[in-house]
């Protein structure tokens, strides 16, 4: 189903705060990269968050930013109350369920990445073989072709999910160059990014995990 | 018939065309084991459909003699399963239908034999080498009910303990339920040896039968069974399967037994088994004393104590490991399982996001534990997750291949590179 009329455009604030929401706790780069904002901008939201108590800062090595409880709650207000105004439910639910057929594919693939069975034993996929994990990814590339469809829909009826079909198209692009990491274990992986779209799609719908 | 073959014991197709499935039951009914009623569509009406988009000619008419002949067979017109399976198994890709009424036998078998094509059931047939044009077979047969009464119920049984490979009855049974929610997870199982008590006649029946198909196959073996009104019907037989160690002293005892020679023991015994052997794993444990239940996920163990919430987990994991414990999983977590060294959800599976995201770290894994409401030990501070609870806190141990977590009190593990016991 395609969305008519021109995409929804997010604020930015909200687009800061619910990237926060989707991808978890993380530093200024990946949120940045999640709200496709420059990370100045997203720095500048967020010390405007923290300050309204919606989301806090741990410092140190490991830390980052993460959302408050409060933070959550408005966030899952404001996402509805979009959804709402700009008629868009039809047309995500009809997107979500696109994701759903895909989703147990995706995870097999990802599963198959990680661990292979020989001789009826399940051991971890070293990475030693190339033909196995060139239909893998030849595999995962037909999968991403056919979750282009979904991307598209979306992105036509709300803007903020523009950012997914790039994450996807970057995280493919570098793992059939060669970086393996980049199909489920770095934190821009193919996996990684598409956890957060299932997130999102959940936390839009309001649907509970 | 040209497309259709009775489930019986003269039925003299091979696997190609009866699919593995359903030629194990073949192999049950030549043992003379009980087996439902039913019949098999052959490989090759599937590969006809996916030639042409429809059934192949003359096959309406030998559906509704083999209808008419099961109906005869039970007397009524059954509630039947149709099932797929071809040569090679592709666990969970195709559809399965249960509980239908015989009279829409038709439509379920076109459903059956599209979901060969599904990308998904393709994407499983290119990682595992198992050719697109095979198909699959649609085995129909008359239901059985484990939830009938208080003498039925649903299990699985090995002929040997798949853990360690000890020649003993190994299984488990769920009472007064359906096999699919022994297989799911969804429901609390007992175990197998309890039926000696409660069901003496299906327990001296289902000893028999692991004897036969153990002498058939010359090899461990694994059934699925019901038992409706305490009459015993076996459902799937399986040969070998058995893993690291348990595979190693399987295929010792059966050469001590004479069952097999030493060479094929050697045989059966591959490098990548030897190699499991050496994965770290739980001695000196009783089952009795498992906390919680479920799919591993990731071969290997971990020992932590417990955390419940992913920021905890986190800050944690700076003073020793961590297990982290979690209904499910999402992005939200993803701190806290790059800290922990193992996790526990209560629901997923092997292919689930928190799976993935676990093996990510390569910490071990063991998603979904099924809801124990008495199986945790007392509580002591603890947090509710599913319908059992936690001990926050304390120390627990998880083993990611088989799905198991025990309380780390009494809990060692094998030195690396030690088999059960030496090789022949």
């Amino acid at each position: 189903m395609t969305w008519p009329g021109p995409p929804h455009a997010t604020s930015t604030d909200l687009l800061v705060l619910h990237a926060l929401r989707c991808i978890g706790f993380a530093g200024l780069g990946r949120v940045a990269a999640a709200a496709g904002l420059p990370e100045p901008d997203v720095e500048s939201e967020l010390i405007d968050l923290a300050v309204a108590g919606l989301v806090s800062r741990v410092a140190g090595d490991f830390g980052g930013w993460g959302l408050t409880e409060a933070g959550r709650a408005v966030d899952a207000e404001r996402i509805a109350g979009e959804l709402e105004t700009a008629g868009t439910r039809t047309v995500v639910t009809a997107a979500y369920d696109g994701f759903l057929v895909l989703n147990p594919e995706l995870l097999d693939l990802c599963t198959a990445w990680q661990m292979r069975s020989v001789d009826g034993v399940v051991t971890l996929n070293d990475h030693s073989d190339p033909g196995y994990d060139a239909r893998v990814l030849d595999r995962l590339t037909d999968l991403d072709r056919r979750a282009e469809a979904v991307c598209a829909d979306l992105s036509a009826a709300m803007l903020r999910f523009r950012r997914y079909r790039v994450r996807l198209t970057d995280a493919l692009a570098s793992a059939r160059s060669g970086a393996l990491d980049d199909v489920t274990d770095s934190t821009a992986s193919y996996h990684i990014v598409w956890f957060q779209l299932h997130e999102d799609l959940l936390a839009t719908l309001g649907i509970p995990r | 018939m040209t497309w259709i073959h009775p489930l019986a014991a003269e039925t003299e197709e091979s696997a190609d065309v009866l699919g593995g499935k359903a030629h194990g039951l073949v192999v049950l009914l030549r043992l003379g084991m009980p087996v439902p009623p039913g019949f098999v569509i052959g490989t090759g009406a599937c590969r006809a459909f996916l030639a042409d988009g429809r059934l192949p000619d003359g096959l309406d008419v030998e559906l509704a003699a083999a209808v008419a002949e099961l109906e005869a067979a039970t007397g009524r017109p059954p509630v039947v399963s149709v099932r797929s399976g071809g040569r090679e198994s592709m666990p969970g890709m195709m559809t399965t239908i249960l509980n239908l009424p015989v009279r829409q036998v038709e439509p379920a078998v076109v459903e059956v034999v599209s979901s060969w094509d599904t990308p998904r059931a393709q994407t499983y047939r290119e990682l595992h080498g198992i050719p697109h044009h095979l198909g699959t077979a649609v085995t129909v047969q008359a239901m059985v009910f484990g939830n009938r009464d208080h003498h039925s119920g649903s299990g699985v049984a090995f002929s040997r303990n798949p853990n360690t490979g000890e020649h003993a009855p190994f299984g488990e049974v769920l009472f007064g339920r359906q096999g699919d929610d022994v297989v799911s997870g969804r429901s609390l199982t007992r175990p197998l040896h309890e039926l000696a008590d409660r069901e003496p006649a299906v327990w001296a029946g289902l000893l028999d039968a692991l004897h036969r198909v153990e002498d058939h196959y010359r090899d461990a073996c694994h059934l699925e069974f019901t038992f409706e009104a305490g009459e015993l019907w076996l459902l799937q037989v399986r040969p070998g399967w058995f893993a690291g160690d348990a595979a190693v002293r399987v295929a010792t005892d059966l050469a001590d037994e004479g069952v097999i020679g030493r060479g094929e023991a050697l045989l059966r015994v591959s490098p990548r088994q030897l190699q499991h052997v050496r994965v770290p794993r739980i001695v000196t444990v009783d089952e009795a004393d498992v906390l919680a239940r479920g799919l591993g996920a990731c071969p290997g163990v971990a020992v932590g104590r417990v955390a419940t919430a992913a920021d905890n987990a986190a800050r944690m994991a700076a003073d020793g490991p961590v297990v982290l414990v979690r209904p499910a999983t999402s992005p939200l977590d993803l701190h806290g399982l790059a800290a922990a060294a193992g996790v526990v959800t209560a629901r997923g599976g092997p292919a689930s996001h928190a799976a993935v995201v676990a093996r990510r770290t390569r910490s071990r894994a063991a998603p979904r534990t099924d809801p124990r409401p008495n199986g945790w030990p007392r509580p002591t501070p603890s947090s509710v997750i599913g319908r059992g609870a936690a001990p926050s806190g304390g120390p627990v141990l998880i083993r990611g291949d088989r799905g198991r977590g025990w309380s780390a009190r009494g809990c060692g593990t094998p030195p690396a590179g030690r088999a059960g016991r030496p090789g022949p």
